[in-house]
């Protein structure tokens, strides 16, 4: 193992991700100080966490003996299900950040031709998966633990606990370096099989997939069900000892309770289950790592030229073109897939929220608030992540747009369509299943449909502007299609022009929220509805101008 | 410098074009007139200004100072005009891998609005030739870049421009594909269809253009015929590579690769 290629490459791989766009298209620059800012930022409201949770349990020390043995019992338990906790979320993460990885071929790559063994490769990317989310998540959790373990008298405990996350993070990054290979595989011989549906179950599995990963992710880590995790884990994993992805858990819990010799023997299986887990990597990295998915094949040399549709709504050739292009690019690339999980998701939440299934069932007065959620969230969101995206999935393929005979009209409207167009279909499927899950009443039904088109057509202009201007044609590692600090911005923008929307029902949602306190609506809900519609035109006319002014600017400076 | 002095109109006249970026010197004052129906050749070492004079045709680079016109129509003022009636393929073109080879093309003669039928024929013609025939359904990202670039070039053809852009239009193609691509060139130019090509392999220029332009640190250095090209190096009877090489101050190639072997 060549230490010094381990580490370049995973400097390569960690600059590639703090790359970031300057104002010139062809121009990058690196910012160090956001990614140091990152770390920086966890370990000081770790350190105060820790802080404050250390100054609670003094406090209770001195009032109540038995809740400071609780305390104290309660961090122990922490202690014990935090390996397994951070080896779930940091698969999550990794995967996640595995799958938004660019569709291009790996075997272009420098550490294919270069004099690298498959080791220090996969060993490489193993770490380099590791350094973003899960050690930032590590470093605020092992400063927290690390200092309210000073108040508590647990240092080492905090301390080997500490390791153990490190291990878990690892193990977890190992994990999504196998599935990273073996999906690759696995892909190739589901063209085989499947032929020309190859896209779509490529569409459908990559769905499920994230669908699966995203909702694990939210049962375990949001509100009761974190408590819930971390109480069964600290109770149940002695009892599922022979699971290895326990071990590290396993460990502590002998350390901690005294059993020095059981704790050595966990120890050594986690080191080497690890080990095996690497291993595995790389043998299955040399094997497949250079696998190619065969092609896949969409039709038989029949020409089918497609007419009408888009065109009876009123779109040029030009414009229909590239509407097709673009759906077709939304079904077919992996990695511009998990915008349609988002809704998906914004759906599922509230609705296993309302029947239950993330604990205790919601109050029904609760059902109108969710309603809403899932009428009006999923389509914003899409018309938001869709206007964002538009220009910049164009990639390395701007070229093509730039060099064509295609309008800044013809291009913002088509691209304005799609976004409206998705976000639309989004809301209307949304809101069946928000009407079939709470029962709302006919008119909330219809204030619902309106409002969530009115925030469609203006979100996804605003969304637009930025996606324009704020374009980002990077492919590699991921695909960026948007400058960060355009979507932060674009993201700031859109919170307010939706409550500048929605601010003539604020008063409705007051009375539900405090009803003793808020004063009844001067307005009723039908003129609250022509002023929402009004503030939304507004803003999705200027918001539409000023796309096809950036459009302009976009097509005609190429260069800059 | 305004080197010919012409009697047409001619397909694409630049006029004292600048172009800087920074303090560097992109372009620098380029006067250049290319006739209807030549096959025009842009050579130069890397950095020397051809990529930014060939998107200063296609409307996507601004001039600083100058202006540039394409086929009668001031880029500057309707890019758009210019664009339909133009065809380019870039170095090392990235397509939409996500389409398939016909899908694409479909694409293409769409955008280009050219009427159904003919898009089908046309599609199909150029398939046959390019020997791409049974792979037209596969998905572009399966595609070998030689696969790619016969696409590309495609593309270009398809709209039967008045004005070929093409950069390395060889690049990747098999012997015979690289045979038709230059027939095809030399049959357009009967047509009256202007090529103005870039490369870095001389031979082909040599081989395929009327006239050559090399360009040198964003100036025009030398335009005109292989004869006068070596009037004006003074080298009777040479190869271009080696017109080439001297005009660019390029030539003490012996000394550097004795360096390497050392």
């Amino acid at each position: 193992m060549n230490w010094k290629n381990v580490a370049h490459l995973i400097r390569v791989d960690m600059k590639s991700g703090r790359l970031i766009r300057g104002r010139r298209l062809t121009k990058y620059r690196e910012r160090k100080l956001f990614t140091y800012l990152l770390y920086g930022g966890a370990l000081t409201f770790g350190l105060a966490a820790g802080t404050l949770a250390g100054v609670v349990y003094n406090t209770i020390s001195v009032v109540d003996q038995e809740l400071k043995g609780l305390f104290q019992q309660g961090l122990l338990s922490l202690f014990l299900s935090l390996p397994t906790l951070v080896l779930i979320y940091s698969l999550v993460f990794t995967m996640m950040q595995q799958i938004q990885r660019s569709g291009v071929k790996f075997s272009v790559q420098a550490p294919y031709w270069l004099p690298i063994t498959w080791e220090e490769h996969t060993l490489a990317s193993t770490l380099a998966n590791l350094l973003g989310f899960p050690m930032v998540s590590i470093v605020f959790i092992g400063s927290a633990i690390i200092v309210l373990s000073i108040f508590v008298g647990q240092v080492v405990y905090a301390v080997f606990t500490l390791f153990a996350l490190l291990a878990s993070a690892f193990m977890a990054s190992a994990i999504t370096e196998i599935f990273r290979i073996l999906q690759v595989r696995f892909i190739g011989a589901v063209y085989k099989s499947t032929g020309r549906a190859a896209v779509w179950v490529r569409f459908v599995g990559s769905l499920i997939f994230f669908i699966v990963f995203y909702i694990g992710y939210f049962l375990i880590t949001s509100g009761t069900g974190a408590i819930t995790f971390v109480q069964t884990v600290a109770s149940a994993q002695s009892a599922v000892w022979f699971v290895p992805f326990v071990w590290l858990g396993m460990t502590l819990y002998s350390f901690i309770n005294g059993l020095l010799p059981q704790a050595l023997i966990f120890l050594t299986l986690s080191l080497l289950f690890i080990l095996s887990l690497f291993y595995a990597a790389v043998i299955l990295n040399r094997r497949f790592g250079l696998y190619e998915p065969p092609a896949i094949t969409i039709s038989r040399g029949i020409y089918a030229p497609r007419v009408g549709f888009l065109g009876r709504l009123g779109f040029s050739t030009v414009e229909a073109a590239l509407i097709r292009k673009d759906l077709k690019a939304f079904t077919r690339r992996r990695e511009l897939m998990f915008i349609f999980v988002v809704p998906i998701v914004a759906i599922l939440v509230p609705l296993m929220q309302a029947f239950g299934t993330m604990g205790r069932p919601v109050p029904t007065e609760a059902s109108l608030y969710l309603f809403a959620i899932v009428f009006l969230m999923p389509g914003s969101i899409m018309a938001v992540s869709l206007g964002n995206l538009m220009i910049g999935e164009e990639g390395g393929v701007m070229w093509r747009i730039y060099s064509s005979p295609i309008s800044a009209k013809s291009l913002v409207k088509s691209k304005y369509f799609f976004v409206v167009f998705f976000a639309v279909l989004v809301t209307t499927v949304t809101g069946i299943v928000g009407v079939v899950a709470f029962h709302p009443s006919v008119r909330a039904i219809l204030i619902g449909f309106i409002e969530s088109l009115l925030l469609v057509f203006a979100l996804g202009a605003v969304s637009l502007v930025s996606g324009i201007k704020g374009a980002d044609f990077t492919e590699l590692p991921r695909p960026r299609m948007i400058r960060t600090w355009w979507g932060l911005v674009n993201l700031i923008v859109c919170f307010l022009v939706a409550l500048a929307i929605l601010a003539p029902f604020i008063p409705y949602a007051l009375t539900h929220i405090v009803p003793f306190v808020s004063p009844q609506p001067a307005i009723d809900p039908y003129q609250a509805v022509v002023i929402s519609a009004i503030v939304a035109v507004v803003i999705a006319f200027v918001a539409y101008r000023m796309a096809l002014k950036n459009a302009r600017e976009l097509l005609t400076k190429a260069e800059t | 410098m305004w080197l010919h002095m012409t009697n047409y109109a001619p397909a694409v006249e630049l006029k004292s074009v600048v172009k800087r970026y920074g303090e560097i010197e992109a372009v620098g004052n380029v006067d250049l007139s290319i006739k209807p129906g030549e096959i025009f050749g842009l050579l130069g070492p890397n950095g020397s200004g051809k990529s930014t004079t060939l998107k200063m045709l296609l409307g996507l680079v601004q001039p600083d100072f100058g202006s540039v016109n394409v086929l009668g129509i001031d880029v500057q003022r309707d890019s758009v005009a210019v664009k339909r009636q133009l065809g380019y393929v870039p170095e090392a073109p990235r397509l939409y891998e996500f389409l398939t080879g016909i899908e694409y093309l479909d694409f293409i003669g769409d955008i280009y609005g050219i009427q159904t039928e003919e898009k089908k024929a046309r599609i199909n013609e150029y398939l046959k030739a390019l020997q791409l025939e049974g792979r037209e359904g596969d998905m572009i990202s399966s595609y070998s870049e030689g696969m790619k670039q016969k696409v590309a070039l495609i593309s270009a053809f398809l709209h039967r421009p008045k004005l070929l852009i093409l950069d390395e239009p060889l690049s990747g193609l098999d012997p015979r594909s690289a045979k038709i691509v230059k027939d095809l060139l030399h049959e357009l130019k009967a047509q009256g269809v202007t090529t103005i090509m870039s490369t870095h392999v001389l031979e082909i220029a040599q081989a395929l253009c009327d006239r050559i332009a090399i360009m040198y640190r964003g100036k025009l250095l030398a335009l005109g015929t292989m004869d006068e090209l070596r009037q004006k190096a003074s080298m009777p009877g040479s190869g271009l590579e080696d017109i080439f090489l001297k005009l660019t101050g390029t030539g003490d190639i012996r000394a550097v690769v004795e360096e390497l072997l050392k």
